[in-house]
């Protein structure tokens, strides 16, 4: 979508460098310019004698109106025709879409408003182009929608497709294009009259003019050129790939294939399908990334003031979602261990250590220390109290805690209980 | 104190607790001491090793101590283990028993459920009863103030649903958004703002959080789990992930985001407000359905010159979808949010491309072209892809209800991608993954990538993902209407035997769909043994079911054995008929039915039975076929019981059938009558004729 995006604003700045060159130049340059274009439009009707789609048809009719009828037209005109044209295609395709049989007379009608907002174009120089483009779409709708209502019984056209996805798609991808050129034409419009003005002013230095409106461009359109031959012959025919979306082909009715006679366009879009696929088979994990992120970028840690109620939400969600259920005695069990239902089995001997855990064993054990204080040295008393503390030393129901107020004196009827 | 004694304390704490820091207490200890605890350790080391291996918590490279020499003391780092380890080992050694139900309805094997309605019923009714006692227990907290257990059980607790603190403070509105009581903490909020007190950001930012949470609705009641209203009684093959999903979205549809309600007018009263404030109103707009409103308090946001949070952006992509019209706009709009999120320097979660993947359901054919970009973007990122972000990508490619051809290899694709690891669920869509990949099975009738998706439920803790009982019932059901479909019989029964009914309760389309590949595999012999299974269903009580049974039983000659066994199981049938449940009739006799049961009594030679069988013609107001009669008065013949031939001809005559008369004729030929019959069966030919 981006590669036909740029291609159509490469091919509106290609066509605008044209017109700039005609303009300074002579008209010489107008007929090779034309026949340039020509020939390429032809390439693609010649493709598709019949036409698969009516974009090609449409297009092959106009060129031949342009060739018969007024020879002399810019090309930038002619452009602007192709561009409604297009735009009759998407009408085209929001309305049930029409048969080959249908396509040339639709053509016919489609090429008649068009070729009358012309003449008032030319008569109306000074009105902007984007005015103009708009009067000729407005005018184009109105006609193609009668053209539609008049013919009901149409067997669906071969792009046509029964869900409503693709054609939504395709629809809006013409919409855009056609939305594209419409702004472009909007945009550098004026910005060809200042620039003829400086080129005149600044003659002959040509490529200055030409850089200056390319930054003009620019900065209209921020995405950047890479290719310019591009010409409307591409741009229809990549449309013609584009609409087609892969694995769809199937849903379309038998019958319509019988009604195209344009075998090789036919085939030839399969096969571009059918080999998209098979480069999506060979690796589709391994595919291109979007590369909107730098890969290894850190986010600067937002402040985490714990779970908020939007976490505990999302965690709940999961949960409800997911299948909690124990498939055994022992899941069940875990369950209640995390629940603190159960009392936990034991991983290690320190298992129900919470109140202790930070005490280290030689606090249980070197008890001496305590005698120090208030016990005399030796006698019946301290030889009594070290018993204590060897007792003590063994005892493991008791804290630390505990033991220090044996030694105070401020044990309580608890400890006493637990000593027994 | 001496070192013997030391030796004696030291055990308890240490050297049978961490064997493998034992030698830390060695290397401190004296010579001798050392050398035998340094023997005994490596002999306990060596028992442990094999455990600690079968527990497989473990990782064997850091048990590799080379002790070969007694001076060579390699110290194994400290392993902490989590309080559940010793159990887990336990549960990981126990496996499914394919003849037990579930361990839910173990305690009590009153309770083991038979049907799929006995099997919701009872699970729904433990969870409600301990929804019931939670109510009691927080409802009357002062009924259940003892504290019996020993050390303290806090969840058993009555919860305070009342708020403490009276006084207008910011410690009260702290309680009353903990309470998650909306109202009362506004209120306060307001008395407080009115009273000068001024509310710290954080405060009130949770309270924006709760505001926005609820939707400006004081919460109900929490659901638990299991509590749910499903009406659907027999889960069918329809698209029922829609239907799961009802109840939820009706809930949600019913709260809107109101204009100016609470959250919005807090939200103004900031001076200041910051990226948590703007993160809690964007994501309650996006949750209750203002997304337009969302994007514009985005560029609020913007324009105060803040950033935005990951939350953000995620509830943002999921509105994308909701604010633009059409595809090619949707997936420019989100594009332009993951730019936004790369300039501002957030890193995307796993959440926020499955967000994306999932707005990409709903740009058509843009969706299959962006898919595997984002998913590459995923991994260029490293966040590994939940199976939520496979979900959506196989919804993205098989579409419901479509066609389905050219993409067939997406699936397997991910298959290969997913196979063989284990997943731990991370989004709220991961179980979804598996009755997805189990529908583009059945659709796309790929048996093999059948096997690989239930293999890979096998791995590790998958079979979480596959989420509650409504969505295995999908899961196996689509499953097993694939076995029926695609596997040969004996196969089928093997998952039908190893399934059901421990797992899965089948529904009487999949019991039909068993039937039908018994009759493709030409195994009909079983379908006694199937009888049974019905029964014990609960499906006997479905009449197209009974009628299909009595149909392929009665279509073929078997051998003998079979068709005595096809006549207990019609005996059976005829049982179901006969008696009602609770008053009620379950199942009416048609004509079909009961004119195959009486051939296949028929084909076991159970002639009598066949005889009280006929009479039901009679009181239930239906015709024997000419099929039949005759069928019936070959096999009267056989055992030569004139009498019953000529009641046969009676009962025919009663029907006033056109065939009468030729059964009279073959009677005539066929029989040798008394005089009294034979002027019997003249009547009857007469009156027939004249009734003719």
């Amino acid at each position: 979508m981006y590669r036909r995006l740029l291609i159509n604003i490469n091919q509106v700045r290609n066509r605008f460098i044209h017109t700039h060159n005609t303009r300074l130049t002579l008209p010489s340059t107008k007929c090779k310019e034309r026949e340039s274009f020509a020939p390429v439009t032809w390439a693609t009707c010649t493709a598709r004698p019949l036409g698969t789609s009516s974009i090609s048809f449409s297009e092959n009719k106009e060129s031949s109106t342009c060739l018969s009828e007024d020879k002399g037209k810019t090309p930038e005109e002619n452009e602007v025709n192709a561009e409604v044209n297009t735009d009759g295609q998407k009408n085209t395709e929001m309305n049930e879409g029409t048969d080959i049989s249908n396509a040339t007379l639709t053509s016919q009608l489609e090429t008649e408003p068009v070729v009358k907002p012309e003449d008032s174009k030319q008569l109306e120089k000074t009105k902007s182009g984007k005015e103009s483009l708009l009067e000729l779409l407005g005018a184009m709708k109105v006609e193609v929608t009668t053209v539609r209502k008049i013919r009901p019984s149409k067997t669906p056209r071969m792009s046509e497709r029964p869900d409503q996805e693709p054609m939504e798609s395709t629809h809006s991808m013409f919409q855009r294009a056609a939305a594209e050129g419409s702004q472009q034409h909007g945009t550098l419009n004026p910005a060809l009259v200042a620039a003829v003005s400086a080129a005149a002013s600044t003659l002959p230095n040509r490529h200055q003019a030409e850089s200056e409106l390319l930054k003009q461009l620019r900065k209209h359109e921020a995405i950047p050129d890479t290719q310019r031959r591009a010409d409307l012959g591409h741009i229809i025919a990549d449309m013609k790939v584009g609409k087609r979306p892969n694995g769809r082909s199937n849903v379309r009715p038998t019958s319509q294939i019988s009604f195209d006679d344009d075998g090789k366009g036919y085939t030839q879009d399969k096969g571009i399908t059918s080999e998209l696929g098979v480069r999506r088979r060979k690796s589709p994990f391994t595919s291109k990334r979007l590369n909107l992120f730098a890969a290894g970028a850190e986010q600067d840690t937002l402040s985490d003031l714990g779970p908020t109620l939007w976490d505990i939400d999302l965690a709940n969600q999961i949960v409800q979602g997911t299948n909690q259920m124990p498939r055994n005695g022992f899941e069940e069990m875990i369950q209640w261990t995390k629940e603190d239902k159960l009392w936990q089995y034991p991983i290690n001997n320190e298992a129900g250590l919470e109140e202790e855990a930070s005490v280290p064993f030689h606090e249980h054990v070197f008890l001496e220390k305590h005698l120090d204080e208030s016990f005399p040295q030796q006698g019946p008393v301290r030889h009594f109290m070290e018993l204590v503390i060897t007792g003590l030393a063994k005892n493991h129901h008791l804290t630390v805690q505990q033991k220090r107020n044996i030694f105070t004196g401020s044990e309580t009827t608890s400890d006493r209980k637990k000593m027994s | 104190m001496d070192q013997s004694q030391l030796a004696m304390v030291v055990p308890r704490r240490y050297l049978l607790s961490e064997p493998p820091s034992a030698p830390v207490m060695a290397s401190s200890c004296s010579q001798a001491l050392r050398h035998h605890v340094c023997k005994s350790s490596r002999i306990l080391r060596i028992h442990l090793q094999k455990s600690y291996r079968s527990f497989a918590l473990n990782s064997a490279a850091d048990q590799q101590p080379a002790v070969s020499s007694p001076e060579e003391i390699v110290i194994p780092k400290k392993k902490t283990w989590s309080k559940e380890a010793v159990l887990q080992a336990l549960a990981s050694a126990v496996k499914r028993d394919p003849t037990a139900s579930d361990s839910r309805f173990q305690d009590d094997p009153y309770l083991t459920p038979k049907t799929s309605s006995e099997f919701k019923l009872f699970s729904l009714s433990q969870e409600s009863g301990r929804n019931a006692a939670k109510y009691f227990i927080n409802t009357y907290p002062k009924y259940f103030q003892k504290d019996y257990a020993q050390p303290h059980i806090p969840c058993l607790m009555p919860e305070t649903l009342e708020a403490q603190i009276e006084e207008a403070s910011e410690a009260a509105l702290i309680e009353r958004i903990r309470m998650r009581k909306v109202k009362a903490a506004v209120d306060l909020y307001d008395q407080l703002l009115q009273a000068g007190t001024s509310v710290s950001l954080d405060v009130t930012n949770q309270l924006l959080d709760l505001i926005c949470f609820c939707g400006d609705h004081d919460p109900a009641q929490e659901n638990v789990p299991e509590q749910r209203n499903e009406e659907t009684e027999d889960v069918q093959d329809e698209p029922q992930a829609k239907k799961g999903r009802a109840p939820k979205a009706s809930g949600l549809l019913k709260a809107t985001w109101k204009e100016n309600n609470n959250a919005e007018r807090i939200f103004a009263l900031l001076s200041e407000p910051n990226t948590h404030s703007y993160s809690a109103l964007i994501r309650g707009m996006v949750k209750y359905g203002a997304y337009s409103k969302a994007f514009s308090t985005y560029t609020d946001l913007l324009n105060n010159r803040l950033k935005a949070d990951v939350q953000t952006f995620n509830a943002l992509i999921i509105a994308a979808p909701e604010v633009k019209e059409k595809y090619n706009e949707k997936w420019e709009l989100i594009v332009d949010l993951l730019k936004q999120m790369a300039e501002q320097k957030v890193k995307p979660n796993l959440l926020t491309l499955n967000a994306v993947l999932k707005a990409l359901r709903r740009c058509g054919t843009l969706g299959k072209s962006q898919a595997f970009p984002v998913i590459s973007e995923m991994k260029a990122l490293s966040i590994d892809p939940s199976l939520a972000s496979y979900n959506h990508l196989l919804t993205i490619f098989y579409k419901t209800g479509a066609t389905i051809q050219g993409q067939t290899d997406i699936l397997q694709e991910v298959m290969n991608e997913v196979s063989g690891k284990s997943f731990t669920a991370q989004d709220p869509d991961d179980a979804q993954f598996f009755i997805t990949a189990m529908r583009i099975c059945l659709d796309t009738k790929d048996m093999e990538q059948a096997y690989r998706v239930h293999e890979l439920l096998g791995v590790g803790e998958n079979w979480r993902l596959l989420g509650n009982d409504f969505q295995q019932n999908i899961y196996y059901a689509r499953f097993f209407s694939l076995l029926c479909m695609m596997e040969n019989i004996d196969v089928m029964l093997k998952w039908y035997r190893d399934l059901v009914p421990s797992v899965y309760y089948p529904s009487s389309n999949i019991m039909r769909d068993l039937l039908q590949a018994l009759d493709t595999d030409n195994r009909l012999d079983l379908i006694p043994q199937i009888w049974k299974d019905i029964k014990q269903l609960g499906h006997a009580n479905r009449q197209n079911l009974v009628e299909e049974l009595l149909i392929l039983m009665a279509r073929e000659k078997h051998n003998q054995e079979v068709q005595e066994s096809f006549a207990e199981c019609a005996l059976d049938i005829k049982k179901i008929y006969d008696t009602g449940d609770r008053g009620k009739v379950l199942l009416s006799w048609t004509a079909g039915s009961l004119s195959d049961l009486i051939s296949v009594l028929l084909a076991a030679h159970r002639r009598q039975d066949a005889w009280e069988m006929l009479k039901l013609f009679k009181t239930h107001n239906r015709v024997p076929s000419e099929e039949l009669l005759n069928r019936f008065l070959t096999c009267v013949k056989e055992a030569g019981e004139v009498n019953q031939a000529v009641e046969l001809v009676q009962i025919s005559a009663g029907f006033c059938l056109p065939e009468t008369p030729k059964l009279i004729q073959r009677v005539q030929q066929e029989f040798e009558l008394t005089e009294q019959q034979r002027n019997m069966l003249s009547d009857l030919e007469i009156q027939t004729f004249n009734s003719d």
